[in-house]
């Protein structure tokens, strides 16, 4: 009887034990965690000392890092590192998906199990770049591995007090991609100089998306989206909020105008970026001139090679560039300064060159882009340099602070005046839904 | 005095682990959300007592108002033809005399099996005004001259997030009206069969009036259920004036995507209220007719 007793007493325990052992894992995991940064932070520091003696021989830096990214090509970067500096170990944890913003904050919140060295999207860089969590760069001497950048890039990266806090190695620039022979047929040439002289104004492309309708007999376009001139305008003009204020650059109004001219005169077909239809068109050429990023070629169809040598790329009115990954060190981080070379490493000219040949990621070091400018050729591009007319874009881009609200207002803008351009709508009305969209999400705005 | 009555305590040991799990995960999650509902918190800062102001802006919150008829309305639009085409096909299959009806009980209930939002991009892709089937198939039908842009039109956006919704639950409220197809006793029919009632007459005499506790159950669980409508109708977008953004999405909007974790758990007090209040509703409404 006894016994029995015993044996459920045990067995009850037991089952209440190893529920709160499940629901401890993490915790456990965290201590482990934390105590490898602990290890590392004797290494760490040893590796400081040994960059900040003189002659600083990288070569016998040490430690662990520990990297949260939702990008990929993060594992390459980190494998080019331990190349480089074979006492330390980089561990990638990729979280892909949208998801990762939510993991990154509130992981940074919890302060447990938190990375060295965390990505930021731009689509969401202005929400953290002023936060705590984020380790001020400059002190560390980053502005100098950011004095060569293309303006932009480095705006990004700069914190309200004028503070780099995160760094990016690689620009996103975009540009009108066309097939050659399409271009020959509706355009007259497939020389992007001559091609990027014909679009330079919105009054060029009206009028010459309008001939290509009419010659095709309605089938091709000149260009995808109306929407793409969201893309073109949404960093060349002034920011969304100024001084708490919500401030509709007027510009944004001569925009959404020739948005309309565009989708009245067919000069679009209506694809919005990457749709099913819109990776269609970019293969088979339905539409002339698509926008898009240079590192979209992904959605190229390059089976057995039959892409290589099929694309050119030309100049779009205004110079755009879609996305970026920015690299923030944790201000908590018990290993800033091996973060820190780490960061270093992806800033510099050496990393950038081999990443703008190995993946096409276009650099965002100025340096980088000039040095290769008359060399660099990519397959799909055949002999054109293609450097050339991202590189004339990007440079002559303003550069802009990121803030908490740019994106998120974008992005209604863009829902807002999009729907506004399928309908027809007027601009004042346009206007006035947007604002009560703002004013929804953002209560604490000033609108008039 | 001696009892009979064993009053160790072990027991609770053994239903320990439920309290324990569900208060990890659902009661403590639910009063933190009440918690912050109270503050202002963006995530990067630290939170600040507001008082109430977050439900003061949630009872001027248009947008608010507007998820709910947009759930309200998605919500009918699915529920009415999902009960309809499950309990005509529960009927037809529970026949004895229907060939394969194992197979085709299997086969309606496959949409249930796939995940939501394989389902929402499915019918986005579908749906596409240019590229989609479904324009294809009614131009070449000759129903349509031309590709009608669906997601543009806050009707048809509706009734295709209705229609996913539909197309998912319904073959899994067919096995439910199975269920209860067969728990009415077989004794009751052949004293139908004995006094001559037509086959009408039994279904709406007898299998109707005996299925109402299952109809009650299908009801209330799809109630709460159609008003969490989130992932399918994510997949495919707010609609055109939002019309098809629901209650849920507009939570996970305010408080996922802007980052006003306060006013997001507010608003999951708000959608808590809305759904208690419709389920209260149904409770009533059913018990009326009793």
């Amino acid at each position: 009887m006894n016994l029995k007793k015993w044996f459920v007493a045990t067995l009850a325990i037991m089952m209440v034990v190893s529920l709160l052992a499940a629901c401890g894992g993490k915790s456990g995991d965290g201590a482990q965690d934390s105590a490898g940064n602990t290890n590392s932070e004797t290494s760490g520091d040893t590796s400081g000392d040994t960059s900040g003696a003189p002659g600083g021989e990288t070569g016998e830096l040490k430690g662990n890092l520990v990297i949260w990214t939702f990008f990929d090509q993060v594992n390459e970067m980190a494998k080019k590192f331990e190349e480089k500096h074979p006492g330390v170990k980089v561990e990638v944890k990729m979280f892909p998906g949208d998801q990762y913003q939510t993991k990154l904050l509130t992981a940074l919140q919890s302060g447990r199990d938190v990375p060295d060295i965390f990505d930021l999207e731009r689509a969401y860089i202005g929400k953290f770049i002023d936060s705590p969590f984020v380790a001020d760069l400059s002190a560390m001497g980053a502005d100098e591995l950011v004095q060569n950048y293309i303006p932009y890039v480095k705006e990004l990266g700069v914190s309200a007090d004028g503070k780099v806090r995160a760094i990016s190695d690689h620009s996103s620039p975009g540009g009108f991609w066309y097939i050659r022979e399409n271009a020959k047929k509706y355009l007259g040439t497939d020389d992007p100089d001559e091609i990027s002289a014909m679009v330079d104004s919105w009054d060029k492309i009206i009028e010459l998306g309008q001939k290509v309708y009419a010659e095709s007999g309605g089938k091709v376009h000149l260009i995808a989206n109306a929407g793409d001139v969201f893309d073109m305008a949404a960093y060349n003009v002034e920011p969304w909020v100024k001084d708490g204020k919500l401030n509709i650059d007027p510009k944004w109004q001569e925009y959404y105008e020739v948005q309309k001219e565009i989708r009245n005169n067919n000069v679009d077909a209506k694809l919005p970026f990457m749709s099913a239809g819109w990776g269609n068109a970019l293969n088979d050429g339905s539409v002339v001139l698509v926008s898009m990023p240079a590192w979209a070629g992904f959605m190229v169809d390059n089976k057995d090679d039959k892409a290589v040598g099929k694309y050119g790329v030309a100049k779009t009115p205004l110079g755009f560039y879609v996305g970026g990954t920015y690299r923030a060190i944790y201000e908590k981080s018990e290993n800033k300064e091996l973060a820190y070379e780490f960061i270093k490493y992806i800033a510099s000219p050496e990393w950038q060159e081999y990443n703008l040949n190995k993946t096409g990621n276009m650099p965002g070091n100025a340096e980088v882009y000039e040095k290769n400018l008359d060399t660099f050729k990519s397959p799909m591009f055949g002999d054109q340099n293609i450097l050339k007319p991202y590189y004339e874009m990007v440079k002559a881009m303003p550069g802009l602070k990121a803030d908490k609200y740019g994106e998120d207002i974008l992005s209604k803008w863009r829902k807002v005046a999009g729907e506004g351009i399928t309908n027809n709508t007027p601009y004042e009305d346009v206007v006035a839904a947007f604002k009560k969209e703002v004013k929804n999400a953002f209560p604490e705005l000033q609108i008039d | 005095m001696n009892t009979k009555v064993n009053k160790s305590y072990y027991g609770y040991f053994f239903i320990a682990p439920f309290f324990v799990g569900f208060t990890v995960f659902g009661l403590v999650p639910i009063l933190y959300t009440l918690y912050l509902s109270f503050m202002k918190w963006d995530g990067f800062t630290d939170p600040v007592y507001v008082g109430l102001a977050n439900y003061s802006r949630l009872l001027q919150d248009s947008f608010f108002y507007q998820t709910i008829g947009n759930t309200l309305i998605i919500w009918i639009l699915s529920i009415v033809p999902q009960l309809i085409l499950a309990l005509l096909l529960a009927l037809i299959l529970n026949e004895k005399f229907v060939r394969g009806k194992h197979f085709f009980r299997a086969v309606y209930f496959f949409p249930h099996i796939v995940t939501p939002v394989t389902l929402g991009v499915m019918f986005s892709l579908l749906f596409d005004w240019q590229t989609g089937s479904v324009n294809k198939l009614l131009m070449s039908v000759g129903i349509l001259q031309e590709p009608f842009n669906w997601f543009n039109s806050p009707l048809w956006s509706r009734i295709i997030v209705a229609l996913v919704t539909c197309w998912q639950y319904f073959g899994f409220n067919m096995i439910v009206f199975i269920a209860g197809l067969q728990a009415i006793p077989e004794t009751v029919y052949e004293a139908a069969e004995v006094d001559g009632a037509t086959r009408t007459q039994i279904a709406l005499k007898i299998t109707l009036p005996l299925l109402r506790p299952v109809f009650l159950f299908t009801f209330i669980t799809s109630v709460i259920g159609g008003l969490q409508l989130f992932d399918s109708a994510l997949m495919l977008g707010a609609g055109p004036e939002n019309s098809t953004r629901t209650m849920v999405m507009y939570l996970y909007e305010t408080a996922f995507k802007n980052f006003d974790y306060s006013y997001g758990s507010a608003v999951a007090f708000g959608i808590f209220a809305v759904v208690m209040f419709f389920t209260a509703v149904t409770a009533r409404a059913s018990k009326l007719k009793e």
